[in-house]
C-alpha cells in the first residue's frame, strides 16, 4: 500500500520528535506518555467511569506503567477514555496537585499524536510503530513572555504578542505555510514547540488552512464533503463541542 | 441528498474509533472496494486526525470562536451537540 509521501513524512517525524526533549518534559519522560497513552486503552477504571453518569462516581486507581506522577497518569486516561466529558472543574484538580500548565499542555499533545498515529496505522491496516528512541537532553523550559488568559483553561499566546524568541508557529513550520489563528490553533500555544509539533503532524493528514480556504478544490483522494462528513463524525463520537 | 459513499466511509469511521479488529477490517475492505486504496488511505488520516484533535480541544477547554457559535446555534441544537456540554465534569 502507498502512502502519500507528504503523509508518511508528516507521521514519521512526529513520532520521532515525542523521542526528543521537549519543553517541559524530557525524552524519556515523552516516550513514557506515549506508552502510558497506549496502555491506557486497557484500563479498568477507565471503562468502568465510561459507563456511569459522571466519572467521578468511581474511585479507584488506574492500571497504569507507573513511570510518571499521578497527576500525569490521571490526565492521560481521562483524554484517552473520556475526552468528551472532560471539564474545568477536573482540569484544574490538577493543577492544584501540581501538575503545571505547561506540563499539562505538552502532555496533550504528546497524547494527541499517539492516539492520531495509533488510529492512522490501525485504520489503514499497518502495524503499529514501536515507540521511538530516547534521545538525551534537557528540557527547554521556553515559556512565552506575554500570555493571555481567559480563552481557555490554559493560557494563550496570540499571534501579535509572539516575542523575538517565541518561534513564528502561526507561519513558519517544517514548510512555510500559513496558520490561522482560529481558536483550535490556540489551544497548545502555550508551548509553541508543542502547538507546531501537532499541527506539521495534522496539517498534511486533514488540510492546511489555504487547503480549507480553496473549497472549490479537491485536496485529497476523497471529496471536500466526504472529509466533513468523516470528520464530524469522529467529533460526534468523542462528543467534541468545539 | 447524501454524500457519495456515505454508508462505508461512516462505518469505517465508527469502527477505526470505537470498533473491534474484524469489523475495522471489513469496514476498511468496503472503502478500498467502492472508492479505492488512496481514499481509504486518505479517509483513515482524516478520521485519526480528528481523533487527537477532538482531544486537544476538550482537553485544554478552547471555545468554538463566538461568530461561529451564533452562525451554528440552530443547527448545534438539532443535532444534539449542545447536549454534550452536560457531560462536563
Amino acid at each position: 500500500m502507498e502512502i502519500r509521501a507528504d503523509l508518511a513524512a508528516a507521521q514519521a517525524r512526529a513520532w520521532q520528535l515525542m523521542g526528543q526533549p521537549g519543553t517541559w518534559w524530557t525524552g524519556a519522560e515523552r516516550v513514557a506518555i506515549a506508552a502510558e497513552t497506549r496502555h491506557s486503552r486497557s484500563c479498568a477504571l477507565c471503562t468502568a467511569r465510561r459507563a456511569v453518569v459522571s466519572p467521578a462516581m468511581v474511585a479507584g486507581d488506574h492500571d497504569s506503567l507507573n513511570q510518571l506522577p499521578g497527576t500525569a497518569i490521571e490526565a492521560i486516561h481521562r483524554i484517552v477514555a473520556d475526552p468528551g466529558r472532560i471539564g474545568e472543574t477536573w482540569f484544574r484538580t490538577l493543577g492544584a496537585a501540581g501538575l503545571s500548565d505547561e506540563h499539562y499542555v505538552e502532555l496533550v499533545a504528546i497524547v494527541a499524536v499517539t492516539v492520531t498515529v495509533d488510529t492512522f496505522r490501525a485504520a489503514a491496516g499497518l502495524e503499529p510503530w514501536t515507540l521511538p528512541p530516547v534521545q538525551p537532553g534537557d528540557p527547554t523550559r521556553h515559556r512565552p513572555r506575554k500570555l493571555t488568559e481567559g480563552i481557555a483553561w490554559v493560557p494563550v499566546l496570540l499571534p501579535d504578542d509572539r516575542s523575538p524568541e517565541d518561534p513564528d508557529l502561526y507561519l513558519d513550520s517544517q514548510v512555510p505555510r500559513p496558520r490561522g489563528a482560529a481558536n483550535i490553533h490556540l489551544a497548545l500555544s502555550l508551548v509553541p514547540d508543542a502547538m507546531t509539533h501537532w499541527w506539521d503532524l495534522d496539517e498534511p493528514m486533514y488540510l492546511n488552512a489555504a487547503q480549507m480556504a480553496n473549497y472549490l478544490v479537491q485536496h485529497r483522494a476523497i471529496s471536500n464533503a466526504q472529509i466533513e462528513m468523516v470528520a464530524a463524525r469522529v467529533a460526534a463520537l468523542n462528543q467534541c463541542t468545539y | 441528498m447524501g454524500v457519495d459513499q456515505e454508508d462505508e466511509l461512516l462505518a469505517f469511521a465508527d469502527a477505526a474509533v470505537n470498533g473491534e479488529q474484524s469489523e475495522l477490517a471489513s469496514a476498511r475492505q468496503l472503502v478500498v472496494d467502492s472508492l479505492g486504496v488512496d481514499a481509504m488511505v486518505d479517509a483513515a488520516a482524516i478520521i485519526a486526525g480528528f481523533n487527537g484533535i477532538t482531544r486537544i480541544a476538550d482537553a485544554t477547554g478552547i471555545p468554538v470562536e463566538p461568530r461561529k457559535l451564533a452562525e451554528t446555534e440552530e443547527w448545534r441544537a438539532a443535532l444534539g451537540i449542545d447536549r454534550f456540554m452536560a457531560g462536563k465534569t
